[in-house]
């Protein structure tokens, strides 16, 4: 045992008390006016049919919502008819201007022409033609 | 059993030897010593009234205490102020049933310094010499509770203790 609980110990048995003769005599005279309660509550019982009773009809219950469920009639689907797209939509005017490319790029396509045929006057110098 | 077939003297004999540990439990725990008796003779009452129920895997004494604890905590039900502020020094129950000593009773300090529960599972520990499987039955509280709060309890009265013994020392 360690120190702490050495002391505890010994300052628990400080403490000084005595049951009193007159609170001996009232806890007597109580007890001796009581009648011990029995181990377990008695349970409030159902007879057996109770049980069945019950059983079935939980049993019919659950069978009448799924009859009910299932011999609904079916709400009727909705059909649509064939609309004119042509006739709705209206006509877009597209109007949008070419871009004006081509003058770069026929200058590029001229360079590129003046250039085969440098080469190929070299070439032709070069072979001695 | 006798007492558990209802004979009042064998219940009273069987209690007999609990009769003044549960007092001074309950002092620890009550406002003033009348309360501290009423709340032992509800409790006798109470395990007499419920003996039938009455487990023998448990202790005896395991199965008084959570009857006691629950009595004591109703007869201060009433009280506005929590359990360490319900008295002075001196109209306190407990100081009153200490003799005079020049250092403090540590189970003074304990009730000051532990909340209601953890003071319990200590007296009932030390005081007691209650497993901590019966502290937590007691306290209605897992085993890991009880080990947690039983050292914190301790390291508390530990550093009450050395602090204690230090200012008598410093003091000659």
């Amino acid at each position: 045992m360690d120190r702490l609980a050495k002391r505890l110990r010994e300052n628990a048995e400080d403490i000084q008390v005595t049951v009193s003769d007159e609170l001996d005599r009232r806890i007597t005279a109580s007890l001796q006016g009581i009648e011990p309660l029995p181990d377990k509550p008695v349970r409030s019982g159902h007879p057996a049919s109770f049980w069945w009773a019950s059983t079935i009809t939980g049993v019919v219950a659950a069978a009448a919502v799924v009859a009910i469920i299932n011999w609904r009639v079916p709400a009727p689907v909705a059909t649509e008819e064939a609309v004119d797209l042509a006739a709705v939509v209206p006509e877009i005017d597209w109007k949008a201007e070419s871009a004006m490319l081509t003058s770069p790029l026929q200058q590029e396509l001229d360079d590129l022409e003046a250039d085969l045929r440098k080469a190929e006057e070299k070439v032709k110098q070069d072979i001695g033609l | 059993m006798a007492a558990q077939a209802g004979s009042v003297g064998a219940f009273t004999d069987l209690v007999h030897s609990y009769r003044e540990r549960l007092l001074r439990f309950l002092l620890t725990r009550c406002a003033n010593f009348a309360d501290a008796e009423d709340a032992l003779q509800d409790t006798l009452i109470n395990a007499f009234r419920y003996i039938k129920t009455y487990d023998s895997r448990w202790r005896f004494s395991t199965w008084l205490y959570r009857i006691a604890i629950r009595n004591a905590a109703r007869s201060r039900s009433g009280d506005v102020l929590p359990p360490g502020d319900l008295c002075d020094e001196e109209s306190d129950p407990l100081r009153q049933c200490i003799s005079d000593s020049e250092i403090e009773n540590l189970w003074l300090s304990a009730r000051r310094l532990l909340n209601d529960e953890v003071f319990a599972a200590m007296w009932l520990r030390y005081a007691e010499d209650m497993s901590i499987k019966d502290i937590a039955a007691v306290l209605d509280r897992s085993a890991s509770w009880t080990k947690v709060n039983l050292m914190r309890g301790r390291r508390v009265l530990d550093e009450e203790m050395n602090r204690a013994v230090t200012e008598s020392e410093a003091y000659g």
